[in-house]
Protein backbone atom coordinates (compact mmCIF):
# COMPACT_ATOMS: atom_id res chain seq x y z
CA UNK A 1 0.00 0.00 0.00
CA UNK A 2 1.03 3.59 -0.45
CA UNK A 3 2.96 5.15 2.41
CA UNK A 4 1.10 8.42 2.53
CA UNK A 5 -2.68 8.46 2.30
CA UNK A 6 -4.67 11.40 0.95
CA UNK A 7 -5.40 12.77 4.42
CA UNK A 8 -1.77 12.64 5.59
CA UNK A 9 -0.80 16.10 4.37
CA UNK A 10 1.06 17.53 7.39
CA UNK A 11 4.17 19.38 6.21
CA UNK A 12 3.36 19.25 2.51
CA UNK A 13 3.56 22.54 0.62
CA UNK A 14 0.14 24.24 0.58
CA UNK A 15 -1.47 27.65 0.40
CA UNK A 16 -2.77 29.66 3.36
CA UNK A 17 -5.46 28.07 5.55
CA UNK A 18 -8.96 29.55 5.31
CA UNK A 19 -9.71 30.42 8.94
CA UNK A 20 -13.07 32.07 8.22
CA UNK A 21 -15.95 30.69 10.31
CA UNK A 22 -19.20 29.94 8.56
CA UNK A 23 -22.70 29.21 9.82
CA UNK A 24 -23.51 25.51 10.22
CA UNK A 25 -25.98 24.35 7.57
CA UNK A 26 -28.92 22.02 8.18
CA UNK A 27 -27.22 19.44 5.95
CA UNK A 28 -24.08 19.52 8.11
CA UNK A 29 -26.09 19.14 11.32
CA UNK A 30 -28.00 16.20 9.86
CA UNK A 31 -24.84 14.42 8.71
CA UNK A 32 -23.27 14.96 12.12
CA UNK A 33 -26.39 13.58 13.82
CA UNK A 34 -26.34 10.54 11.52
CA UNK A 35 -22.77 9.72 12.52
CA UNK A 36 -23.55 10.19 16.23
CA UNK A 37 -26.50 7.80 15.92
CA UNK A 38 -24.75 5.17 13.76
CA UNK A 39 -21.66 5.07 16.00
CA UNK A 40 -23.64 5.06 19.28
CA UNK A 41 -23.38 1.85 21.33
CA UNK A 42 -27.13 1.26 20.84
CA UNK A 43 -26.84 1.21 17.03
CA UNK A 44 -23.17 0.32 16.56
CA UNK A 45 -23.24 0.27 12.75
CA UNK A 46 -19.52 1.11 12.67
CA UNK A 47 -16.84 2.90 14.67
CA UNK A 48 -15.62 6.42 13.97
CA UNK A 49 -12.28 4.80 13.02
CA UNK A 50 -14.04 3.07 10.12
CA UNK A 51 -15.53 6.41 9.07
CA UNK A 52 -12.03 7.89 8.97
CA UNK A 53 -10.72 4.91 7.01
CA UNK A 54 -13.54 5.23 4.47
CA UNK A 55 -12.74 8.95 4.06
CA UNK A 56 -9.06 8.15 3.62
CA UNK A 57 -9.96 5.78 0.77
CA UNK A 58 -11.04 8.75 -1.37
CA UNK A 59 -8.95 9.47 -4.45
CA UNK A 60 -6.75 12.56 -4.06
CA UNK A 61 -9.07 14.44 -6.41
CA UNK A 62 -12.25 13.52 -4.48
CA UNK A 63 -10.56 14.26 -1.17
CA UNK A 64 -9.79 17.77 -2.44
CA UNK A 65 -13.05 18.58 -4.15
CA UNK A 66 -15.55 17.32 -1.55
CA UNK A 67 -16.27 19.29 1.60
CA UNK A 68 -15.82 17.92 5.11
CA UNK A 69 -19.41 16.73 5.60
CA UNK A 70 -19.71 15.67 1.94
CA UNK A 71 -16.91 13.20 2.70
CA UNK A 72 -18.75 12.08 5.84
CA UNK A 73 -22.04 11.34 4.04
CA UNK A 74 -20.24 9.48 1.24
CA UNK A 75 -18.36 7.43 3.85
CA UNK A 76 -21.62 6.69 5.70
CA UNK A 77 -23.10 5.37 2.46
CA UNK A 78 -20.04 3.20 1.73
CA UNK A 79 -19.98 1.78 5.29
CA UNK A 80 -23.71 1.00 5.41
CA UNK A 81 -23.27 -1.01 2.20
CA UNK A 82 -20.03 -2.60 3.45
CA UNK A 83 -21.74 -3.64 6.70
CA UNK A 84 -24.72 -4.97 4.70
CA UNK A 85 -27.17 -2.70 6.54
CA UNK A 86 -28.44 -1.18 3.28
CA UNK A 87 -27.79 -2.03 -0.36
CA UNK A 88 -26.74 0.50 -2.99
CA UNK A 89 -30.05 -0.21 -4.77
CA UNK A 90 -32.06 0.58 -1.62
CA UNK A 91 -30.21 3.87 -1.13
CA UNK A 92 -30.58 4.85 -4.81
CA UNK A 93 -34.29 3.96 -4.79
CA UNK A 94 -34.87 6.06 -1.68
CA UNK A 95 -33.01 9.04 -3.19
CA UNK A 96 -35.09 8.74 -6.38
CA UNK A 97 -38.25 8.53 -4.24
CA UNK A 98 -37.39 11.68 -2.28
CA UNK A 99 -36.49 13.55 -5.50
CA UNK A 100 -39.84 12.64 -7.01
CA UNK A 101 -41.72 13.70 -3.89
CA UNK A 102 -39.87 17.04 -3.82
CA UNK A 103 -40.53 17.70 -7.50
CA UNK A 104 -44.23 17.15 -6.86
CA UNK A 105 -44.28 19.39 -3.78
CA UNK A 106 -42.53 22.26 -5.60
CA UNK A 107 -43.55 22.18 -9.24
CA UNK B 1 -14.04 6.06 24.92
CA UNK B 2 -12.22 5.74 28.22
CA UNK B 3 -8.64 4.60 28.49
CA UNK B 4 -7.48 1.73 30.70
CA UNK B 5 -4.49 2.87 32.75
CA UNK B 6 -1.32 0.76 32.41
CA UNK B 7 -0.16 -1.48 35.25
CA UNK B 8 3.14 -0.54 36.97
CA UNK B 9 6.13 -1.21 34.71
CA UNK B 10 4.08 -1.60 31.52
CA UNK B 11 4.62 1.90 30.14
CA UNK B 12 7.75 3.76 29.13
CA UNK B 13 8.46 6.33 31.88
CA UNK B 14 7.78 10.01 31.22
CA UNK B 15 10.97 11.60 29.88
CA UNK B 16 12.06 8.54 27.86
CA UNK B 17 13.49 9.56 24.50
CA UNK B 18 11.85 7.71 21.66
CA UNK B 19 12.17 7.48 17.90
CA UNK B 20 9.00 7.15 15.84
CA UNK B 21 9.08 4.11 13.57
CA UNK B 22 9.15 4.67 9.83
CA UNK B 23 6.55 2.04 9.08
CA UNK B 24 5.06 0.04 7.59
CA UNK B 25 1.87 2.06 8.08
CA UNK B 26 -1.38 0.31 8.90
CA UNK B 27 -4.32 0.59 6.53
CA UNK B 28 -5.80 3.28 8.78
CA UNK B 29 -2.79 4.90 10.39
CA UNK B 30 -2.76 7.43 13.24
CA UNK B 31 0.98 8.16 12.92
CA UNK B 32 1.47 11.03 10.46
CA UNK B 33 4.23 10.78 7.88
CA UNK B 34 5.89 14.00 9.05
CA UNK B 35 6.68 12.41 12.43
CA UNK B 36 7.98 9.07 11.17
CA UNK B 37 11.64 8.75 12.04
CA UNK B 38 11.52 11.80 14.36
CA UNK B 39 12.94 11.76 17.90
CA UNK B 40 10.94 13.08 20.85
CA UNK B 41 10.32 12.31 24.49
CA UNK B 42 7.42 10.81 26.40
CA UNK B 43 5.46 13.69 27.95
CA UNK B 44 2.55 11.65 29.33
CA UNK B 45 1.11 8.16 29.31
CA UNK B 46 -2.50 8.47 28.15
CA UNK B 47 -3.55 4.83 28.61
CA UNK B 48 -4.71 1.76 26.71
CA UNK B 49 -7.17 2.08 23.86
CA UNK B 50 -8.60 -0.33 21.33
CA UNK B 51 -6.43 -0.30 18.21
CA UNK B 52 -7.93 2.21 15.73
CA UNK B 53 -6.28 0.50 12.75
CA UNK B 54 -8.36 -2.62 13.54
CA UNK B 55 -11.54 -0.82 14.61
CA UNK B 56 -11.36 0.83 11.18
CA UNK B 57 -11.88 -2.63 9.64
CA UNK B 58 -14.81 -3.50 11.97
CA UNK B 59 -12.56 -5.71 14.15
CA UNK B 60 -12.67 -5.61 17.98
CA UNK B 61 -9.47 -3.53 18.08
CA UNK B 62 -7.36 -6.01 20.04
CA UNK B 63 -4.72 -6.11 21.34
CA UNK B 64 -5.29 -2.82 23.14
CA UNK B 65 -2.57 -0.30 22.37
CA UNK B 66 -0.83 1.98 24.84
CA UNK B 67 -1.16 5.63 23.80
CA UNK B 68 1.52 8.17 24.70
CA UNK B 69 1.69 11.94 24.41
CA UNK B 70 5.09 12.62 22.83
CA UNK B 71 6.84 15.99 22.83
CA UNK B 72 8.96 16.93 19.82
CA UNK B 73 11.01 20.04 19.23
CA UNK B 74 9.68 21.95 16.24
CA UNK B 75 13.23 22.49 14.98
CA UNK B 76 13.73 18.72 14.90
CA UNK B 77 10.72 18.25 12.64
CA UNK B 78 10.74 21.18 10.24
CA UNK B 79 14.10 21.82 8.55
CA UNK B 80 13.29 25.50 7.93
CA UNK B 81 11.66 26.21 11.32
CA UNK B 82 12.25 29.85 12.24
CA UNK B 83 10.58 30.02 15.68
CA UNK B 84 12.31 29.78 19.07
CA UNK B 85 14.31 26.54 19.46
CA UNK B 86 12.32 25.58 22.57
CA UNK B 87 9.00 25.46 20.66
CA UNK B 88 7.30 22.10 21.08
CA UNK B 89 4.84 19.97 19.19
CA UNK B 90 2.82 17.34 21.05
CA UNK B 91 1.42 14.29 19.29
CA UNK B 92 -0.55 11.33 20.65
CA UNK B 93 1.15 8.20 19.30
CA UNK B 94 0.69 4.50 20.00
CA UNK B 95 3.48 2.55 21.68
CA UNK B 96 3.92 0.08 18.82
CA UNK B 97 5.13 3.04 16.74
CA UNK B 98 7.81 4.11 19.25
CA UNK B 99 11.30 2.74 19.87
CA UNK B 100 12.93 3.88 23.13
CA UNK B 101 16.41 5.36 22.73
CA UNK B 102 19.13 4.63 25.22
CA UNK B 103 22.01 6.48 23.54
CA UNK B 104 23.01 10.12 23.21
CA UNK B 105 20.84 13.13 22.36
CA UNK B 106 21.05 12.36 18.66
CA UNK B 107 19.56 8.95 19.20
CA UNK B 108 22.86 7.19 18.47
CA UNK B 109 23.35 4.17 20.67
Amino acid sequence: MQDRRVNDVGGLPAGPIDREEHATTLFEKRVDALVMLLTSPEVGAFKVDALRRAIEQNTAEDYRRFGYYDKWIRAIRDLLIEQEILTAEEIDARIADIRKRRAKARP
Amino acid sequence: MTARPPRPGEALPVGTRVRVRRGPPEFHCRTPTYLRGAVGEIAAVVGYYRDPSRLALHKPGLPMRLLYRVRFRQIDIWPAYEGPPADSLFADLYGHWLDPLTGDANGNA
